[in-house]
């Protein structure tokens, strides 16, 4: 990330009227810098925005306000099909009257390469997706994976300054999903072509991205690596987004941070070297996994269910009002048997207070 | 196996919803008794010879009738070639030709701008596109009449800013027979390609565009080949009804040029030549089926897609 | 040949006239409605007490029926009778009056021969009479027997189609002239030699009828020849004629020639008579000419075909259209003349007195009806018209 932007989005607004004659604001100065070669994810749930940020970068939506620039030139009044960004759509659009071969080379005869330099990059195109012997069939003859790849090799045979790819793999079952995320960022690292991909689902963008942008409403409410997003949620739609998370409310007093049934929870929630919280009502976010169960009949809470799914334990706590999933691995969980009394409380430095 | 049992077996055959054999059976004596039998009779009086005073048919046999397409007797008595009714129905597929054409030119991008707007509004859209069926051809060409008019509003706007000194003849021209037959026939060339345009998935439109495809360019190869299952309908639905055309050439084109409808119409009337008028018939006839019959085998050789299952079956 | 006989548009073109009127009146367009005739009818049947009882009065032949109620099937041009005069005639004797509509005589005759059609009387053209006679399709009623065949004008009774009216009796009659606009075409027009002349000073307005008989008719007159002649050299020369004056025809159409000519769209037109009346009220600078080489005359007949249901509602219906009052009505709605004496004096005067109308003294002679072409000669016209407008 310490390259220069392959992509500088600075407060771009956009609107959309709505049948009842309204406004619905898509997106509400959204700004985000995409390094060079970089594998960046726009997170969000559906209608958060994500995708109209995407067709505002390709061209195919015109911001309200707002600039887009590619590689340092503004680019958001420069029509669609000038722009060296190309899209990988969700539905593939793949031309249906012409052959793989052909709609892999379309993109190429509009550059107006010489011919045999648009067969030679076909070539390489069709290769990198795999799909060598398939470039005389139609895009109906193929499955969805395939089509999914003559997408991609459609876009990527343009190479394009930035990659968009929207919600690519969404129309692909669970097992052929996981094998084209390993085989994006196989090409990405190829290629090193930025790639930016829209997507609802944060498995994918956990484990795609090297940057996550969460979206909510319009805006983008975090943007860090996907380790830092998961760990250090700063709101509650992140946290509870992203991930399983479990949402205390509490006070903050003088360095203390009170929630009810747990006492105060400062040392577990405050990361070294941050600064206390500003007193008044907090909410702290707290992962599963780190939520720690001890077996002690003066225990502050009683297990409610108990289920082994993989390795894990999952757990549902009861403290006082509040419900709290826990997940436990390794030795000891055979103990947690329901209606076992048990004192709960959090890994160190693990909670998260988090804003509203 | 035993005849009882034939009818139980194919019924245990048939698919969910297939309906019998017999189910079809009205539409098929309607298609024979409207369309079948009409053209029977026509091909059968172009053998015929002319009654006495020439209204109706004797009942002999002769090819006399398809001699006198392609031979006459010139007026100083000898038999030659005579390329006469060619001319006029060669004149007449020109005609037709350019129709379907210039409705081509004119309904791509009326059916294209149907085909996105919103839902509600193509309904109504596709209704305005029919509403000229609504009234008699006869009153509608007579309409261009008024419109083509050396009088009329045309004229009349362009002289009366003072865009012309004097009015251009434009009624009883054949650009004013051209006009008359785009009119007609313009929603039929209209509402098939609307009805692919409508099918068309716009997003392969933005695809093309991202792939760095200009307007004309996703025009032509992205749009043009979604929809030609309905240009192609739409050309056949022009070019052939218009290549029988009566009322234009009549009324706008001022009777000075025949069409091969008139050639007809005359044969059944004042020319009272009910044998020749039934062979010019069935010489329309049979190149019409020719040029579908092109249609076909063009289509056929271009279009490999799925698509042309579409076109068989309208054909 | 296809005409509307009492020189306008059928029906529904009269529905289109009106409306482009309302809408484009400012405009000038084609303005070709009929208009009131009809309206003007002058006698009521209180003043003309004497001819409208002229029907049961004299019976002079003791066998001619008596209205006793019924249907009649009446199978007429289009627009070609008034309705007013049909209802009159229903309210008198009774009878129901069925009417049905044709617009040549090729589709009457057609509609005969194919059967199974039950008019009860018809009304054939002159030429058509002759071959319906020929095909045996009439029904010899002798109308020129019944207590109104006094009133048939003797130069209608002996007619070449049928001699001494033992088939039919006389409707209307007209004739197919010129018409043209002498301060257009700075000069007299009084021969089809100069309609047809390519020099012509209308060239390039010049309207025909499209018509093949008629315009073939009379090119063969301009050229020396008369209608339907067997000698072939005619019409190398007719072909000639036309094929050199079509440059200068600006249209060939039997439709709307009233409006053209009204409105000066058109300076000389193949008209008929009854449809120059019309326009000549618009424009009074139209001149009707009786052209030197001739005229066609043609004369439409009531007759009752073979087949007919009622044939005495249809003797009824005859004898009554004869009376001379009544006809005349007939006249003031269709603008034509008639074949009935004393019927002038029901007509309204401006009809009574156009000579484009009643045919002067000095043209009768000019005027004749014209038997039909025998096919072969049918088969040259259509050859020299299809060249003609290829």
């Amino acid at each position: 990330m310490s390259a220069e932007s392959a992509l500088s989005i600075r407060e771009v607004t956009k609107t959309f009227p709505t049948p009842e004659g309204g406004e619905v604001r898509a997106l509400d100065s959204v700004s985000l810098e995409v390094a060079d070669g970089s594998f960046t994810v726009l997170l969000g749930p559906s209608g958060c925005g994500k995708t109209t940020l995407l067709r505002c970068i390709a061209g195919l939506e015109s911001p309200d306000s707002g600039e887009i620039d590619l590689k340092g030139q503004r680019i958001d009044d420069v029509p669609v099909w000038k722009r060296r960004v190309n899209t990988v759509f969700q539905s593939y659009a793949l031309f249906p009257h012409m052959t793989v071969a052909q709609n892999i080379a379309f993109g190429l005869e509009m550059d107006k390469l010489p011919k045999a330099q648009i067969q030679q990059k076909v070539g390489a195109a069709l290769e990198m997706v795999r799909l060598s012997d398939l470039g005389a069939r139609r895009p109906s003859q193929l499955s969805g994976g395939q089509q999914q790849r003559v997408a991609l090799a459609r876009a990527l045979a343009k190479e394009p300054e930035v990659l968009l790819l929207d919600e690519p793999l969404s129309a692909l079952d669970l097992k052929l999903r996981r094998g084209m995320q390993m085989e994006l960022k196989r090409l990405q690292r190829e290629t090193s072509i930025t790639f930016v991909l829209v997507t609802h689902d944060q498995d994918e963008a956990m484990s795609m991205g090297d940057l996550v942008a969460v979206f909510d409403s319009g805006r983008i409410v975090q943007v860090g690596p996907p380790r830092e997003v998961y760990l250090s949620p700063r709101t509650r739609f992140v946290a509870d987004f992203i991930g399983e998370a479990n949402l205390l409310e509490g006070a903050a007093a003088g360095g203390r941070i009170d929630i009810p049934g747990f006492g105060d929870v400062a040392d577990e929630a405050m990361s070294a070297g941050s600064a206390p919280p500003q007193d008044g009502p907090v909410i702290v976010a707290v992962r599963p996994e780190n939520v720690v169960l001890r077996p002690d009949p003066t225990g502050n809470g009683t297990i409610v269910d108990a289920t082994f799914i993989g390795g894990d334990l999952h757990v549902e706590v009861a403290v006082g009002d509040t419900l709290l999933s826990v997940r436990q691995g390794g030795p000891g969980s055979e103990a947690l048997a329901v209606g076992a009394l048990v004192r709960v409380g959090f890994a160190p430095g693990s909670a998260r207070i988090v804003e509203p | 196996m035993s005849t009882t049992e034939a009818p139980r077996r194919r019924r245990r055959g048939g698919r969910a919803g297939q309906g019998s054999w017999w189910a079809g059976a009205p539409g098929l004596v309607f298609l024979i008794a409207l369309v079948l039998a009409p053209l029977v009779i026509i091909v059968i009086y172009s053998f015929l010879n002319r009654a006495k005073l020439g209204v109706g048919v004797k009942w002999t046999f002769t090819v006399q009738p398809y001699v006198e397409l392609f031979y006459s007797e010139s007026l100083s008595g000898e038999k030659s070639f005579d390329p006469v009714y060619l001319q006029i129905l060669l004149n007449s597929a020109l005609y037709s030709l350019v129709t379907a054409l210039v409705c081509l030119a004119l309904s791509v991008p009326i059916a294209i701008w149907i085909a996105t707007r919103p839902a509600r509004w193509r309904t109504a859209l596709v209704f305005l596109v029919t509403i000229p069926f609504w009234t008699s051809l006869l009153i509608r060409t007579y309409a261009w009449v008024i419109i083509l008019n050396d009088n009329g509003p045309i004229n009349g706007a362009l002289t009366g800013v003072g865009l012309l000194q004097q009015p251009i003849p434009m009624l009883y021209t054949p650009f004013a027979t051209t006009v008359g037959l785009v009119y007609s026939f313009l929603p039929f060339m209209i509402l098939p390609i609307y009805a692919s345009a409508e099918r068309f998935d716009f997003r392969l439109a933005e695809a093309a565009y991202d792939l760095g495809a200009t307007r004309l360019t996703v025009l032509w190869r992205i749009v043009m080949p979604a929809i030609r299952p309905g240009v192609i309908a739409g050309l056949i639905l022009v070019f052939i009804p218009a290549l029988g055309s009566y009322l234009a050439p009549e009324l706008l084109g001022g009777g000075k040029t025949s069409m091969i409808a008139n050639v007809i119409a005359a044969q059944f009337g004042a020319s009272r030549n009910w044998p020749l008028g039934a062979a010019l018939s069935v010489m329309v006839l049979v190149i019409t089926m020719l040029v579908l019959v092109a249609f076909a085998v063009v289509t056929r050789r271009s279009s490999r897609d799925g698509n042309r299952q579409q076109l068989e079956s309208f054909l | 040949m296809a005409r509307w006989k009492n020189g306008r548009m059928p029906r529904l073109a009269l529905v289109i006239g009106f409306t482009s009127m309302m809408a484009l009146a400012a405009c000038g367009g084609e303005t070709t409605m009929g208009g009131g005739a009809s309206s003007e009818a002058p006698a009521s049947s209180a003043e003309a007490p004497a001819a409208s009882e002229s029907a049961e009065a004299p019976a002079p032949a003791a066998d001619f029926p008596t209205p006793n109620g019924g249907e009649l099937n009446l199978y007429n041009w289009t627009d070609y009778i008034s309705p007013e005069l049909i209802e009159r005639f229903e309210s008198e004797t009774g009878i129901t009056v069925n009417l049905d509509n044709y617009d040549s005589n090729e589709t009457l005759l057609a509609k005969l021969q194919a059967g199974g059609a039950n008019y009860d009387v018809i009304v054939p053209s002159d030429y058509m009479v002759a071959q319906m006679i020929e095909l045996g399709l009439l029904q010899e009623v002798d109308p020129a027997s019944f207590p109104n065949g006094q009133y048939i004008k003797p130069e209608f009774l002996d007619v070449y189609f049928d001699d001494g009216r033992k088939y039919t009796a006389p409707y209307m009659y007209g004739t197919t002239g010129i018409a043209y606009d002498p301060t257009k075409t700075g000069g007299e027009v009084t021969s089809w030699a100069e309609f047809f002349d390519p020099a012509s000073p209308a060239a390039g307005k010049i309207g025909t009828l499209n018509d093949q008989v008629e315009v073939i008719h009379a090119a063969l007159r301009a050229v020396g020849s008369q209608p339907c002649s067997p000698n072939k050299e005619d019409y190398v020369k007719v072909e000639e004629l036309l094929k050199n004056w079509k440059p200068g025809v600006a249209v060939i159409n039997s439709d709307g020639v009233i409006g053209r000519m009204a409105s000066g769209e058109q300076i000389m037109h193949m008209m008929w008579n009854g449809a120059f009346t019309r326009a000549q009220a618009d424009n009074p600078n139209l001149e009707y000419v009786y052209p030197a080489e001739g005229i066609n005359l043609w004369q439409d007949n009531f007759a009752v075909p073979n087949g007919a249901q009622n044939v005495d509602n249809a003797k009824i219906f005859i004898n009554w259209m004869m009376d001379p009052k009544n006809i005349g009505e007939a006249t003031n709605f269709v603008g034509y003349d008639n074949g009935i004496t004393g019927s002038a004096e029901f007509m309204t005067p401006e009809l009574g007195a156009n000579p484009a109308v009643v045919i002067p003294e000095e043209f009768k002679a000019l005027a004749q009806p014209t038997p039909g072409c025998p096919v072969e000669v049918i088969d040259l016209y259509d050859q020299v018209w299809t060249n003609f407008k290829k």
